[in-house]
């Protein structure tokens, strides 16, 4: 399913050295406008908009926010409207064609799987509208100790949807031209040398693993909808939303209207919202379809690997580590996976007795 | 509430005047705002005779036997009341004397003359009368506070969050203070405040009171993986939420 | 990549509707007839729903209580409990509201044609179904027995007194109801919906049901329906949870994996019966 770098044997390469990859970028932001990852804090990382090409970081874990910021804004204004003339105004999407520098395979992977929700059923235009004109080009990355993508089937050389690939090596990158817009980029920016393809070295191991080959996945999570696993990770998690919010596949959302000072104009909003927070299932009457921490977990997971892969036919979670990382109870997906396959096999092996 | 500009009161009672101070941080919105109330004066109040408030803002908590006298006549002639501040909503950082015996408490604060000045635990204003509202907070929040006084001013409910301030400090990307080593009780309060704190560089420290439904078990098992006793991480947590963390949180696992 | 196109649609804009008149039904219940501009048929099914937006109070969802047989304008009947639904009860006829929809999935009429139709109603759950049961009305000779049961808490809150008296004329339709809680002037019966399931004469391979009430509700009716043995392929339910967006992108109507807005707020019975969240 995925393409792999090894299997592409027409693909082009050519090498820039570090300092030829930030000419590249220099390229890049004289033809739009380009978006990278960059410092945030003292340990931090988010994608910004490069302004000075210097800032922008090629090696770095993973960023707070996932990409989907720039297509699914964290906040953004459906429609305003004038409560006195009782009318509202459509809010302009711009596109504009934006180039995304710097990005992971997994990263890639969830902007994807964010366009299946999109587009399945009703086609919303807000999120496709600003998803056009992208452009991508990924980068290699060491992974942490929360990566995972591999055990979902993610390599870190995963280059599907990408239009140019950014290799490490010793004291620059290889650059994997993917597509025809990529090869058009590297022609235009012509400094790259060009190299035979270099036999790939092994992928660097991933320390955080799922026991189960992620095929299996969907058949567990046939079985372990009452397993005690969910009640011990509620027992530590206190419900803070953050591995809804941060996760690059979640696209949950609220929408609250909000009226300026004089009360009279005033926009409709969406904001992220999560299936972990406590008011997300709350119905009249003070009814609580998922009141317990347990259930909001369980829904959490099922999204990631049932509910919708029955529909997409792919896994939900792209092993960004994202809501682990972030979790302040220290709650592993990881661990729960893992936690989850043993109750399975535990079970199953008393069946057989 | 539609025709004339609605009738607006404020009312203090024990707090520390941080809320009243905090409000000049927005005066320019406020006074946008105040454009479209009546605002009745604060003397005019004291003597009865505006007889009727739409809105009555109530700050600082209750404390004294006099207090409780006083709420009542204003609920009995308001439409709406709204809680202003962690002291009025929960009894704030006030609420923290309720810790030590009642007597001791005079004694450091009165002095000799502590047999003049009865007080009763502090209590936030709900606890005497029904609060339609709160604007949570020490100082209470700008934010929350503009969105209440506008849906009021518009006739409808105000939307309070009730999901935790990680949300907030999430929506606006800051880094998080837990990976700078500190502690933080954003993943346990309640959001409203914009999370100002940690967008600032600082940990947050609960002020606006615990999320509803809470868990109370793993926010002290939180705290503790933060580096914290489970003494410390309590007094963390009862800070300004003395009422409402003893009424939530059946401590002593 | 860089030139994909898509296929899309805007999704949150609402259009702009007259409301022709406003009745007050109950101390917490009116209803507002509403038509699109230029008198366009909403073009609904028994059973979905619309989105009503009013410009500072936000959006909810509101069953269309009229049938599509009465068409071009539309009724829906609202219970004020919060921001939007307040408001909306401070209109008056020749304002406007926003509209979005018709969404969701409502009751396939054809599985009902030819049946036995046995509606149970549940406080402002009858607001939904009299879009059905209109329908079964005004198309007769469609169905074979009409049978409809109320409950709601006392007298004062009965929704459609008018057209329950109609209901109790007619001679093609049999017409029961009961208050949990009785006032002086109430003569009928007294006692939960329940209890008025076990009475009833039915032909349960030939009946079709459709349930819809406040959720406590669901557990005890159904139970009810089984002891008569109505097989529960023959079940329609109406449901409700919180809702964003209408159009299945928001996430909170989700029922494990069920969208209430995309495959309900009708479902067939055997759908959810699975579903833990569900019921
Ligand atoms: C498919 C569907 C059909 C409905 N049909 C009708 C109808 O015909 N007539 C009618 O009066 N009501 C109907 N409702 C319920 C109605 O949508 C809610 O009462 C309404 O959203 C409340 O909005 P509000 O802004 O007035 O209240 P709010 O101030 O937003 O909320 C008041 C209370 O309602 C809860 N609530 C919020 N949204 C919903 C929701 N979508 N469903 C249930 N509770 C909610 C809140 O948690 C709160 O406790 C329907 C709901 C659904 C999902
Ligand atoms: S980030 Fe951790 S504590 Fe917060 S809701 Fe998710 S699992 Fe629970
Ligand atoms: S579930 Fe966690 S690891 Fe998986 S994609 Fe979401 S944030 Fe990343
Ligand atoms: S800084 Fe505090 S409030 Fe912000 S995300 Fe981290 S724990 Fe939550
Ligand atoms: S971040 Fe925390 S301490 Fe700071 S204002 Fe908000 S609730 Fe209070
Ligand atoms: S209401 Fe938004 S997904 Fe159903």
């Amino acid at each position: 399913m995925n393409q792999k770098l090894n299997n592409i044997n027409e693909m082009k390469c050519q090498f820039l050295d570090e300092n030829a990859t930030y000419d590249f970028l220099k390229f890049l932001k004289g033809r739009s406008k380009v978006f990278a990852p960059h410092r945030k804090g003292e340990a931090s990382y988010i994608y910004d908009e490069v302004s000075d090409v210097k800032d922008v970081v090629l090696q770095y874990p993973r960023t707070i926010q996932p990409l989907k910021k720039y297509f699914l804004p964290p906040r953004e204004t459906l429609l305003s409207f004038n409560i006195d003339e009782n009318n509202f105004t459509e809010s302009e999407i711009n596109v504009e064609p934006r180039i995304f520098f710097g990005i992971h395979a997994y990263e890639m992977e969830g902007v994807m799987r964010l366009d299946y929700t999109f587009e399945q059923g009703q086609p919303e235009s807000n999120y496709l509208t600003r998803r056009e004109q992208s452009t991508f080009i990924g980068i290699s990355y060491e992974p942490d100790e929360y990566h995972f993508s591999k055990s979902l089937g993610i390599d870190i050389d995963s280059v599907d949807g990408f239009s140019l690939y950014f290799k490490k090596t010793d004291n620059g990158y290889y650059v994997y031209e993917i597509d025809a817009a990529g090869q058009q980029l590297m022609k235009e920016f012509g400094k790259g040398k060009r190299v035979d393809i270099p036999v790939t070295k092994e992928e660097p191991e991933f320390t955080n693993k799922i026991k189960y080959h992620y095929n299996r996945l969907p058949q567990i999570f046939e079985h372990v909808y009452d397993s005690k696993v969910w009640e011990e990770v509620a027992e530590r998690c206190v419900g803070c939303g953050t591995c809804n919010l941060l996760c690059p596949t979640c696209y949950c959302f609220d929408v609250r209207d909000e009226v300026e000072i004089n009360a009279t104009e005033g926009k409709r909003e969406r904001f992220w919202d999560g299936c972990m927070l406590n008011p997300f299932a709350e119905v009249a009457g003070n009814e609580n379809f998922r009141e317990k921490l347990s259930s909001r977990t369980r829904h959490r997971l099922y999204r990631k690997f049932k509910y919708i892969t029955n529909k997409s036919g792919e896994l939900h979670c792209v092993g960004c580590g994202r809501c682990s990382k972030y979790c302040p109870a220290d709650i592993s997906i990881t661990k729960i996976i893992n936690n989850l396959i043993d109750d399975y096999a535990d079970r199953q092996q008393k069946q057989v007795i | 509430m539609s025709g004339q500009k609605p009738k607006v009161a404020f009312f203090d009672f024990t707090g520390c005047e941080g809320c009243q101070l905090n409000k000049l941080n927005f005066e320019n919105e406020l006074l946008d705002l105040l454009e479209l109330v009546d605002i009745v004066e604060f003397r005019e109040a004291m003597d009865g005779k505006a007889d009727y408030y739409d809105i009555a803002f109530i700050e600082g908590g209750i404390s004294t036997p006099q207090c409780i006298e006083r709420i009542h006549d204003i609920r009995r002639r308001c439409g709406v009341m709204v809680a202003l501040g962690q002291c009025a909503v929960s009894g704030g950082i006030n609420a923290m004397k309720n810790l030590h015996p009642s007597e001791w408490v005079q004694e450091a604060v009165y002095g000799e003359d502590k047999y003049l000045f009865p007080s009763i635990p502090a209590q936030p204003v709900s606890a005497i009368v029904n609060v339609d509202y709160e604007v949570r907070g020490c100082p209470m929040s700008a934010p929350e506070y503009l969105h209440v006084f506008k849906s009021l001013i518009l006739g409808r409910k105000p939307e309070i969050k009730d999901y935790a301030v990680c949300v907030e400090c999430k929506l606006k990307e800051n880094e998080c203070v837990l990976d700078k080593g500190m502690f933080c009780l954003g993943p346990i309060t309640r959001a409203g405040c914009e999370a100002i704190c940690p967008s600032n560089g600082q940990y947050c420290t609960g002020c606006r009171g615990p999320v509803s439904n809470i868990n109370r078990d793993g926010a002290v098992d939180m705290l503790k993986k933060h580096g914290y006793s489970t003494e410390e991480a309590l007094k963390r947590m009862k800070m300004f939420n003395t009422n409402e963390i003893d009424k939530e949180i059946k401590w002593g696992r | 990549m860089e030139n994909v196109v898509y296929e899309k649609k805007d999704l949150y804009y609402p259009v702009m509707s007259d409301i022709l008149s406003v009745e007050t039904l109950t101390a917490m219940e009116k209803r507002f007839q509403i038509a699109m501009p230029e008198n366009q048929p909403l073009n609904h099914k028994p059973g979905q729903f619309v989105e009503v937006s009013l410009f500072g109070f936000g959006e909810a969802p509101i069953s269309i209580c009229s049938s599509p047989t009465r068409s071009p304008n539309f009724e829906l009947t609202v219970r004020a409990t919060g921001r939007l639904t307040d408001k909306m009860h401070m209109l008056e006829a020749g304002s406007r509201l926003g509209i979005r929809g018709p969404f969701g999935h409502g009751f396939d009429v054809d599985v009902f044609k030819g049946k036995d139709v046995l509606f149970v109603a549940g406080g402002i759950g009858l607001a939904p179904l009299k879009s059905l049961i209109d329908y079964t009305l005004d198309k007769r000779e469609d169905f074979n027995k009409v049978k409809i049961i109320y409950g709601t808490k006392n007298p004062a809150e009965i929704l459609f007194p008018k057209a329950i008296e109609e209901w109790r004329q007619k001679d093609d339709v049999e017409f029961d109801m009961t208050v949990d809680r009785a006032d002086k002037s109430w003569k009928g019966n007294v006692g939960v919906i329940t209890t008025i399931i076990p009475p009833l004469q039915l032909d349960v391979e030939n009946t079709v049901v459709a349930v819809c009430g406040p959720p406590v509700m669901y557990r005890f009716v159904l139970m009810a329906l089984k002891a008569k043995r109505i097989p529960d392929d023959n079940i329609y339910i109406s449901l409700e949870r919180r809702m964003k967006c209408g159009v299945g992108k928001c996430g909170h109507c989700q029922i494990n994996d069920v969208y209430v807005c995309q495959d309900g707020p009708v479902f067939h019975y055997p759908h959810v019966k699975s579903l833990e969240e569900a019921i």
